[in-house]
């Protein structure tokens, strides 16, 4: 290989590969992020009629016939475009803008997995639902790289008495 | 107490504002922050410099080598030419603070060194390419001109401020970013000090033989040999490439009226 | 440093707003930031790391991230047509290196 495509070479592993990477980041992360909020809104619109509240006592009037905890948890991972805009965002502070779909999406991922889990077992309603996030550990070490974020959604599952079993019914 | 099914507002939770517009917006904005902050840590540096004059420094580093640095053995016959040599050119520069030395590297690539306190390092590889003593004093000429500007301390000094500019500031992600941002800037400016070295080299040159003949023959054979590489390329690296170069000298001598011919001087090895 | 603590709606940690009845209830709502502190900030802490003591810049910052999420939350209801939110729950964690979330979570209800 002669001196000038080593220099090349050495060109593009400096500058264009890591903006290679970014671009792709960006645009394969946009798409997958479309497609997983067009989901979550269409398991959102199918369960609404399930009642799901932080209340921490029972509302008297659901006369639960059988309740149960459910779950329902999801990691995600921070892709390296949103990495390095946190990196500079934490230079000069303020709100980082890109984390907040990425968070929002699966804080609404684990709600569903919740309701998904109740209603899988049969039951029609949900409380003292709390929601947890937390961060895994890095294997690597170098202290700033994340494995992943973790949300967890729980609460009491319960099965409603005969009065309330549909509840959109208007009065 | 009764359920009423209603979802929320969509995109309450989430920005309006498009991410590669925020992304634009830091990047062009810490941008400038930085090349503000590094233009004043390289005025900085020139204060040091101002108060670390020539002398102090070869006092300082009088008899320092580098700790990676594989010579070549003491007994080696072109080392003692080669300083030798460098004494007889090295007259030619007469406020020299420095007692120059020279040792020689045992790398194969053609490379030619200024370090601190008068130490000049040239490769195996370098005294293999020269075919005249010419072109060594030549390349020598040039070095001692990098110890007259002083450039050896400033790449030194700008090396290591903003590592540890980058390495405080950010995460490790984007200093490295960072670093090759300012590198970048930098790299255009280390070309002009190779231009000024290859200038002082070529008067010291002609002070010494009376002619020019065969001085910049190593350059000439190099730009035979690889032929010049593009713009983009030419642009990154520290130094200018070879045709650049042999027409800037040709003008110096030009300018100057020197003697393109006489006679060549052989190796002394 | 006081936080401004008006919020449009009555909001509460318990289940009900205290003198009112709740005549629906909608859903859960939620309010999230996440903010990075600045590098003065940054600076400041690792001094106080050695002393001891308040990280005022830090308080401060997680204090406007808590009025900014439950301004969310609020606004989440609202757009419901909710008039209070019930059960309000807090939760700060970092993200990564820098980052802090802060997010408020509640029950959108009509009270009455």
């Amino acid at each position: 290989m002669d001196s000038a495509t080593i220099q090349y070479f050495n060109l593009f592993m400096n500058y264009g590969w890591p903006l290679l990477l970014l671009l792709t980041a960006y645009f394969i992360g946009t798409y997958i992020e479309k497609r997983h909020f067009r989901r979550i809104r269409e398991r959102e619109d199918e369960y609404r009629s399930m009642p799901v509240v932080t209340f921490d006592t029972m509302p008297d009037d659901w006369r639960a016939s059988a309740s149960t905890m459910v779950s329902g948890s999801i990691v995600v991972s921070l892709d390296y475009f949103k990495r390095v805009i946190a990196g500079l965002r934490s230079i000069v502070g303020g709100r980082i803008k890109t984390y907040e779909p990425l968070l929002d999406r699966a804080r609404r991922e684990a709600t569903l997995r919740m309701i998904e889990d109740a209603r899988r077992q049969g039951y029609d309603a949900i409380f003292n639902v709390r929601l947890e996030t937390s961060r895994l550990a890095n294997s690597r070490g170098d202290g700033n790289g994340t494995a992943g974020v973790e949300m967890l959604a729980f609460g009491t599952a319960v099965k409603l008495g005969s009065r309330f079993s549909r509840p959109a019914d208007t009065t | 107490m009764r359920h009423v099914p209603r979802q929320p507002r969509e995109g309450i939770n989430v920005s309006a504002t498009h991410p590669l517009v925020e992304a634009g917006t830091l990047v062009a904005g810490l941008t400038a922050i930085f090349i503000a902050i590094v233009l004043l840590l390289i005025f900085l540096i020139e204060v040091v410099l101002y108060f670390v004059p020539a002398e102090k420094e070869a006092a300082l580093f009088r008899d320092w080598l580098p700790v990676d640095l594989v010579t070549v053995s003491p007994a080696d016959e072109r080392l003692y030419q080669a300083q030798l040599l460098v004494d007889r050119l090295a007259v030619y520069w007469e406020e020299s603070p420095y007692e120059f030395r020279v040792e020689i590297d045992d790398s194969a690539v053609a490379n030619a060194m200024a370090l601190p306190g008068g130490l000049i390092v040239v490769t195996q590889g370098l005294l293999d390419a020269v075919e005249s003593e010419n072109e060594l004093a030549f390349v020598i000429g040039h070095e001692l001109g990098h110890f007259r500007n002083r450039d050896h301390l400033r790449a030194l000094g700008r090396g290591i401020v903003l590592s540890m500019f980058f390495a405080v500031t950010t995460g490790s992600d984007v200093s490295g970013l960072g670093i090759k941002v300012s590198d970048l800037a930098l790299r255009g400016f280390s070309r002009r000090q190779e231009h000024a070295a290859d200038e002082f080299g070529l008067a010291i040159v002609h002070r010494h033989y009376g002619h020019l003949d065969e001085a910049w023959r190593l350059f000439e054979r190099w730009h035979e040999s690889e032929g010049n590489a593009s713009d983009i390329v030419a642009y990154t690296s520290t130094h200018p490439q070879p045709d650049d170069r042999i027409r800037q000298l040709e003008s110096l001598a030009q300018r100057e009226g020197w003697s393109m011919v006489g006679e060549v001087t052989p190796l002394r090895w | 440093m006081e936080a401004s603590t008006a919020y449009a709606i009555p909001i509460s940690n318990t289940e009900s707003i205290p003198g009112k009845q709740i005549v629906e209830f909608y859903g859960v709502v939620t309010g999230n930031t996440v903010r990075a502190k600045h590098i003065g900030r940054d600076i400041m802490a690792g001094l106080k790391n050695i002393v001891g003591g308040e990280l005022v810049g830090y308080t401060e910052l997680l204090q406007d991230s808590r009025q900014e999420a439950t301004e969310r939350m609020i606004e989440q209801a609202r757009s419901m047509g909710a008039n209070a939110v019930v059960n309000v729950r807090f939760a700060t964690s970092s993200i990564s290196q820098g980052a802090a979330e802060l997010f408020a979570y509640g029950t959108a209800v009509k009270v009455a």
